[in-house]
């Protein structure tokens, strides 16, 4: 069982930072994520989309299974930017990756993109943890507050990082490595044994 | 010349339409959308990447032509033309009370993608009004239902289980969609230790099992994919397009037309009848008059209401079959959106195959079994998962390899459950013509004024309170509540505006269904009912639709009307 339930904040973050100090050696190296990040026509610019390109591989590598690039995410994050995004989504993305980056000039004195894996997971945790401390959420709104979810400190790097993982785990890649998907299960089995080889069930539904 | 003219090819209307076909009545269904067909109009075979952004409508989209549409939880990119623009269909609300109308105009309309919760009303729902005095006293009891809600179960395959409640009777059902083991250990610690509530297996019109008069139209069983409200390819759970209108055609007797806009409906002073339905083509705008002996309207309670009030002439100044002045009164949908969310640390250590397309069902215990500090009551509707990606891998910061082991692992159960509380009747949430707006075919829109009352507020306060306490009781530890209800209109169960009753002066209908003012009209959409109960309601319209049909074919070949 993964362990949601832990709520203390400050061994989360201890625990985060602990995880950064071993540099765990997984995703792309620079060279590496140039290249993946060259794309015929992204919607993006060229910065962008290699810094979306090092975000994603960032969140989630390949690691002994494939990552974000390997599940083609800053493709389909360009188009989601393009055919989903109104201005204001745009602008609060862009400037989300925009952040991300001044943080790698001001700390490593270069472009996030340029930094190598073990040098942008070292950056971007402490950064993550920061960003979603979970906030009041402002009054009003119409709909199901369920479908709202939370509301971050840093809600634009919140649904960057959102809809970063939601492409990976939607993706064919995602749902045959680190999932699994039936798209026709054929029946009902109200209870099964819970297994090591059990995983989570993927899918587009809100659960 | 038709013998009969169903308004609306929705969940009333194809029913409707199928019980006059099958008795020998050639049959005109008028349908203000497009034609849709089962199976080519539907996405299910959608992958999940394949879909459209994600899933998500575009968000400029959204605001500019859906902003209330896109506040219901099935609609998504894969059926977004399943619904209305609300920017091409507009209507109007106090600006201090909005009002979420969620449509859907095509062939089979909201059949396509409904809940499917199916519960019957009770006798103590019928007697309700009568009892305490708000609405009109319903003409019928349940009695009076029961072999039609027989029917209707037989006819549409309702999935369920037998539990021998007097405030949730049984029906004819299919094999339910069993209690997972957290739903069974929330059962056991919900009916310990709070005798005379229960918790049960949702009732939702999926076919568990196939019987052959579901496969003689094409239908199939369940395969458990919970992607319903993109269409089913299989026809396993009713709508219109695998069920209803199928039934319907292969009498022979059935005709459609779609994309025509009812204008109004054309009443004769001198035999104090109604003749015929002027529609307007939603394309051409072209006026064009059918005829019939019989009228049913089946064009959902708010579109009903509408095409009532449009229909004015020097017999109906207020609008047609609205002596009483009811039509337009009495408007209702369900407390909705209460919900109480909690994770069970000591859930079961065991797993689940298949998505299934209902979850549990709580059946009201408020002044049934335990006294409630307002009038009627409430059930909930919910379920227990092991929780998913999405919580594992967004729940809290952490990326990398740390984010991808975690999300990779079995979630803890999380429980849910939401409450759907009855609505008093009150003559003053109303839908009304707007004195000056019209459409784009020039009809007047609709102006809808609806607000919970003192009685409701009280009961979204116990809903909150019994939920945490059931959630608690089966060891969960509350994560999230919803404490204020859903805009009225997004429970998507709004009824009650030509409501049935003894009384001519007090109510719309008569106990068939029949227009006190007009023998030859006949409302089986939400409009009809006269208190809202506290269950989904479409089984009810579907009965309330089969029984007035039959009545109607009786009344016609008497020479009644």
């Amino acid at each position: 069982m993964n362990d949601l339930l832990s709520l203390d904040r400050r061994s989360l973050i201890q625990q985060m930072l602990a995880l950064a100090g071993a540099g765990a050696a997984v995703g792309f190296s620079p060279a590496a994520l140039a290249k993946a990040a060259a794309r015929a026509k992204p919607y993006l610019s060229p910065t962008h989309f290699a810094l979306v390109t090092a975000v994603a591989d960032t969140i989630i590598p390949r690691t002994d299974t494939p990552g974000a690039i390997d599940a083609g995410v800053p493709a389909t994050f360009d188009a989601l930017i393009a055919n989903w995004a109104s201005p204001d989504r745009r602008q609060q993305l862009s400037q989300a990756l925009s952040e991300i980056d001044a943080l790698a000039h001001e700390k490593k004195g270069m472009g996030f993109a340029q930094l190598s894996a073990t040098e942008r997971l070292a950056l971007l945790t402490p950064y993550d943890v920061e960003a979603l401390q979970v906030v009041p959420s402002p009054a009003g709104g119409r709909g199901l507050s369920m479908m709202r979810g939370p509301t971050f400190a840093n809600p634009g790097y919140g649904k960057l990082k959102e809809l970063i993982v939601i492409l990976y785990y939607i993706s064919e890649t995602g749902l045959t490595h680190e999932l699994t998907y039936d798209h026709t299960p054929g029946e009902w089995l109200p209870s099964i044994p819970v297994t090591p080889d059990t995983r989570p069930t993927g899918g587009a539904g809100l659960f | 010349m038709f013998d009969a003219i169903v308004i609306g090819s929705g969940m009333s209307g194809a029913i409707a339409a199928k019980e006059l076909c099958e008795r020998g009545l050639k049959t005109l269904v008028i349908e203000r959308g497009r034609k849709i067909e089962h199976g080519v109009s539907y996405t299910d075979s959608l992958q999940p990447w394949e879909l459209p952004n994600a899933g998500m409508v575009p968000e400029e989209e959204a605001l500019r032509d859906y902003p209330v549409q896109s506040h219901c939880y099935a609609m998504t990119s894969a059926n977004k033309d399943f619904w209305v623009k609300d920017s091409e269909q507009p209507y109007s609300t106090p600006a201090d009370k909005p009002f979420d109308w969620i449509r859907g105009n095509h062939l089979g309309g909201r059949s396509l993608m409904w809940g499917r919760q199916s519960y019957r009303l009770s006798p103590m729902d019928f007697e309700a009004n009568a009892k305490d005095g708000h609405g009109s006293d319903w003409p019928i009891r349940y009695d009076d239902l029961a072999p039609w809600y027989d029917h209707i179960e037989r006819f549409i395959g309702v999935a369920g289980s037998k539990e021998g409640l007097a405030q949730l009777p049984d029906g004819e059902f299919l094999p339910p969609f069993a209690l997972n083991d957290a739903e069974v250990q929330f059962k056991q610690a919900v009916e310990s230790k709070f005798p005379g509530r229960n918790v049960i297996p949702g009732r939702v019109a999926n076919l568990s099992k196939a019987q052959p008069h579901h496969e003689e139209l094409g239908r199939v069983s369940c395969q458990v994919r919970s992607l319903c409200e993109r269409g089913c390819s299989y026809g396993a759970y009713h709508s219109s397009l695998s069920s209803s209108l199928p039934a319907a055609e292969r009498t022979g007797n059935l005709t459609i037309v779609t994309d025509a806009i009812v204008h109004s409906i054309v009443h004769d002073p001198k035999t104090g009848k109604v003749t015929g339905v002027r529609v307007i083509d939603a394309n051409t705008k072209q006026g064009q008059l059918y005829e019939a002996k019989i009228i049913f309207s089946c064009a959902s309670t708010i579109g009903t209401t509408q095409i009532l009030l449009g229909s004015t002439s020097e017999a109906f100044p207020n609008g047609l079959a609205n002596r009483s002045d009811m039509v337009g009164r009495n408007l209702m949908d369900h407390l909705y959106g209460l919900s109480v969310v909690g994770v069970l640390p000591k859930g079961p250590n065991t797993f689940y195959k298949g998505r299934r397309p209902t979850g549990l069902y709580i059946p009201r215990f408020r002044n049934v079994s335990e006294p409630g500090s307002f009038l009627r009551g409430y059930g909930y509707q919910g379920g227990a998962s092991r929780m998913g990606w999405r919580s594992a891998a967004l729940g809290k910061p952490g990326l990398g390899a740390d984010l991808k082991e975690r999300t990779r692992k079995l979630g803890p159960w999380m429980l849910y459950i939401s409450g759907f509380g009855e609505m008093l009747p009150n003559p003053d949430n109303r839908v009304t013509l707007h004195p000056t707006r019209t459409d784009k075919w020039g009809i007047p829109i609709v102006h809808v004024e609806c607000a919970f009352g003192s009685n409701e507020q009280a009961m979204t306060k116990q809903i909150i309170a019994d939920g945490k306490a059931m959630v608690e009781a089966a060891g969960g530890m509350v994560v999230n509540t919803n404490t204020t209800p859903s805009t009225p209109g997004l429970g998507i169960h709004e009824m009650g505006t030509a409501c049935m009753g003894k009384d001519p002066a007090k109510s719309v209908l008569n106990g068939f269904n029949q227009a006190h003012d007009i023998p030859n009209l006949f409302i089986t959409d939400g409009s009809a009912m006269a208190s809202s109960g506290c269950q989904n309601p479409s089984l009810t319209y579907m009965a309330l639709s089969a029984r007035a049909a039959h009545h109607a074919t009786e009344f016609l070949r008497e020479g009644k009307i």
